[in-house]
């Protein structure tokens, strides 16, 4: 039992730090969030700088470090900004898909680009009204590769990402006979179109991809044919924890500013931290805060050590997220009618922490997969 | 407890203004929305037809009826998600300020524009140093012969783009005391010299209401224009802050309603399309929960808009509905949106769009915080 980070983990930590607070400014925030943009120039510095892949092998341009260092990092840029702590986070997503079970060209080719910033990456897996059953978006074999179709929905970054991995069916006879392609530029008969405006998360374009008849070489296909859905399993106990780290980051900013801001902010002739109503309040989100972050660290811990705790890693997606939205929900309550304007710099972490409830899975379907988990069986 | 409220010509008539809604409201929302203001014409389209001020007696221009078509409108407005055409706060919050203690002539000269939409009103109390604190306001009003000279700044107004008339409350005492005997409540009409409009506010929901800034620069106003007593401000708006917070507290209870049942409805039809009941799981002791919630928040509300028609003191109770309320319709919105999986975060679906909204509730007409700080009070803990 050591609840002490390395010197290195400290480092990056600071050195994260310093960088969100230097590159994050908070006036540019509002407006990347009200014009849908991603944080394309900040983006690149992290990338620079070596903040995104961290846990990639140096060989693939990465740090050589482990989930829990990227997940540090997440939490900093979080804590910073929710929205482009967000885009940071996601502007790899899916590429764990690569770095666990793809080839060593495709590691060589994709991993190092992305890294390096020099595009961004992204996992299409959804489908709209799927639940369970076979996926609609299909891979059929050719002579010498594969024909996609089908439609994906909440697509993160479809538009602009340069590489796409999509996750099809490629046997009916078995629902979970899935197979992963990367799709790299565009494609004949690959169309995106917008899903529209999001409450939060809004630096995040979130696309509907179609394919008819996308030819794909075979040479695309990450790790064996038929084990899409067990690499997608993997990828999102990895992903809950980054996702986990994000929801601690953004509780951990909304509750920073509101400290500041009610020690700052007097009513009654005082600073309304020294009212017992908030008081109460901030000692509630810090103790909240904590545990989500221990649970947090645990998950990544385990998940570093090879062996995923797979209860720790449902656990802290369902806690963090669940405490991102409950601290943000009283950051915004605590700044009063500030707490409501954009202008106030806390009601985005309020828009962009709801979507860690519903990212990946919402909170009733971590749920059973936890009950499953309890009662001894695996989903 | 709504057959005490509610008879026959009171379903007629929320039945013939939804169908107002549905006609000259809704479809046109999204576009308000985006504008960020709701078009002047709306609110005479509402006068027109008789929604704004129905409680105004006739000598004003008003249909003299009671206040429970008033809790009508608001609650067919939360049911139809269109808070931003902000008819309750014009006439049950800010135009009984007027009716109540203006004077004859000013309810003679006011009054009917209120119920025909030519004039929207706006209450005018909190400051950026004065939110919660309300004695401390600083803006001055200083008698000048038959004038009064308004300086000082007012944020986060309702109305603030396009009202014609606010009630703007002032320090008319001298000096920097914050005594609760020093605030006048006056009105301010549009033109007045010093007068000005500042920013309208961007903020997380309520797009199409218009919350802005309100500049007095040496805001000259007829003396003329002082409602009721000078120095008597602060009683008069505690006493009309119970209406307001009976009028929140239903906006919520109905948005927690509609939210629900919208929610429900739309998990039902995507669960009859899916076939794949066990695919889709669903908390049902959960959302019972929520349903009994509702029910109670419901009896309650009736209730208390029935004592409040009655006379009654509803303030501790009052306080108590409007801070559970709110807490309630976020608490409901934030858990029904995962019925609708990654859709309900799309701006496409009502859902996202009341997330936004009723997390102004527990801000607004006092935050939850004060109205348990009155409670507190009350109770003498």
């Amino acid at each position: 039992m050591d609840f002490e980070f390395t010197s290195e983990q400290i480092d990056i930590q600071k050195a994260a730090l310093e960088f969100a607070k230097g590159e994050f400014d908070q006036d540019a925030a509002l407006e990347y969030d009200k014009n849908q943009q991603f944080p394309q120039s900040i983006w690149k510095k992290a990338c620079e700088l070596g903040f995104v892949g961290v846990h990639y092998p140096e060989t693939y341009g990465g740090q050589g470090c482990g989930l829990l260092e990227n997940a540090l990092i997440a939490e900093v840029f979080c804590q910073q900004d929710s929205g482009i702590g967000i885009a940071l986070a996601l502007s790899d997503f899916g590429s764990e898909m690569i770095l666990r079970h793809g080839s060593e060209h495709q590691k060589k080719r994709v991993l190092p680009s992305v890294s390096q910033g020099k595009g961004l990456v992204t996992l299409a897996f959804l489908e709209e009204g799927h639940c369970g059953a076979l996926l609609a978006t299909t891979a059929r074999k050719t002579h010498d590769g594969f024909t996609i179709n089908g439609t994906k929905s909440f697509v993160t970054l479809g538009s602009i990402a340069n590489a796409m991995i999509v996750v099809c069916q490629t046997r009916l006879d078995s629902p979970h006979a899935h197979s992963t392609f990367i799709l790299e530029g565009t494609h004949n008969g690959m169309e995106v179109s917008s899903m529209g405006e999001k409450l939060g998360m809004r630096m995040i374009p979130v696309d509907r991809v179609s394919f008819s008849n996308v030819g794909v070489p075979g040479e695309n296909a990450i790790g064996h044919e038929d084990t899409g859905f067990h690499q997608l399993q993997e990828f999102f106990d990895e992903m809950r924890i980054e996702t986990s780290a994000m929801g601690v980051g953004i509780a951990q900013g909304a509750l920073n500013r509101a400290r500041e801001y009610s020690k700052k902010r007097e009513q009654f002739g005082k600073a309304i931290i020294s009212f017992d109503v908030i008081r109460n309040k901030l000692v509630d989100m810090y103790m909240e805060t904590e545990m989500a972050r221990l649970i947090t660290y645990k998950a990544a811990w385990s998940f570093d050590k090879g062996k995923p705790d797979s209860r720790a890693v449902l656990m802290a997606k369902a806690i963090a997220s669940k405490t991102a939205y409950r601290v943000t929900y009283e950051a915004v309550q605590i700044h009063g009618g500030y707490g409501y304007m954009t202008e106030g710099h806390i009601e985005h972490f309020y828009r962009d922490a709801k979507a860690l409830e519903l990212f990946l899975e919402t909170g009733q379907i971590q749920k059973n997969l936890l009950a499953d988990q309890i009662a001894g069986r695996k989903g | 407890m709504r057959e005490l409220l509610y008879k026959e010509e009171h379903v007629r008539f929320r039945e013939a203004f939804k169908e107002f809604l549905s006609r000259e409201i809704i479809p046109f929302y999204d576009q308000w929305e985006k504008e960020g203001i709701i078009p002047r014409a709306a609110w005479n389209k509402m006068g027109d037809h008789g929604y704004l001020c129905p409680w105004v007696e006739e000598e004003f221009g008003g249909a003299g009826l009671g206040l429970e078509y008033s809790f009508i409108i608001t609650e067919e407005m939360a049911y139809a998600g269109v808070y931003g055409v902000m008819a309750s706060l014009h006439s049950d919050i800010v135009a009984p300020y007027i009716h109540a203690f203006g004077n004859y002539e000013q309810k003679k000269r006011w009054l009917p524009g209120c119920v025909s939409g030519d004039i929207i009103l706006a209450v005018a109390m909190t400051e950026p140093d004065a939110g919660s604190d309300l004695s401390s306001i600083r803006t001055t009003a200083v008698k000048d012969g038959e004038s009064y000279i308004i300086n000082g700044e007012k944020v986060f107004i309702s109305n603030a783009m396009l009202a014609n008339l606010v009630v703007v409350a002032c320090k008319t005492g001298v000096g920097e005391s914050t005594s609760h005997k020093d605030i006048s409540l006056i009105c301010v009409e549009e033109g007045s010299p010093g007068f000005s409009r500042g920013r309208n506010l961007e903020k997380t929901g309520w797009h199409s209401q218009d919350t802005g800034e309100l500049i007095f620069s040496d805001c000259q106003v007829p003396a003329s224009n002082l409602l009721g007593e000078e120095g008597e401000g602060f009683y008069y708006m505690m006493e009309k802050l119970q209406q307001e917070r009976l009028v929140s507290a239903l906006m919520s209870q109905a948005t927690a309603e509609a939210a629900f049942d919208m929610s429900i409805d739309y998990h039902k039809k995507r669960r009859n399309l899916s076939h794949a009941q066990e695919e889709m799981p669903i908390d049902s002791a959960g959302l019972v929960d929520m349903a009994t919630d509702i029910e109670i928040g419901r009896t309650f509300i009736d209730c208390l808009m029935y004592d409040h028609i009655m006379g009654s003191d509803i303030l501790k109770r009052v306080s108590m509905a409007k801070w559970w309320m709110s807490d309630l319709a976020n608490r409901v919105v934030s858990r029904c949106m995962e019925l609708y999986g990654d859709s309900g975060y799309l701006e496409d679906f009502q859902i996202a769009r009341y997330f936004r909204d009723v997390r102004a509730h527990p801000i607004y007409a006092g935050t939850n915080e004060i109205m348990k700080r009155i409670i507190s009070r009350i109770l003498d803990l």
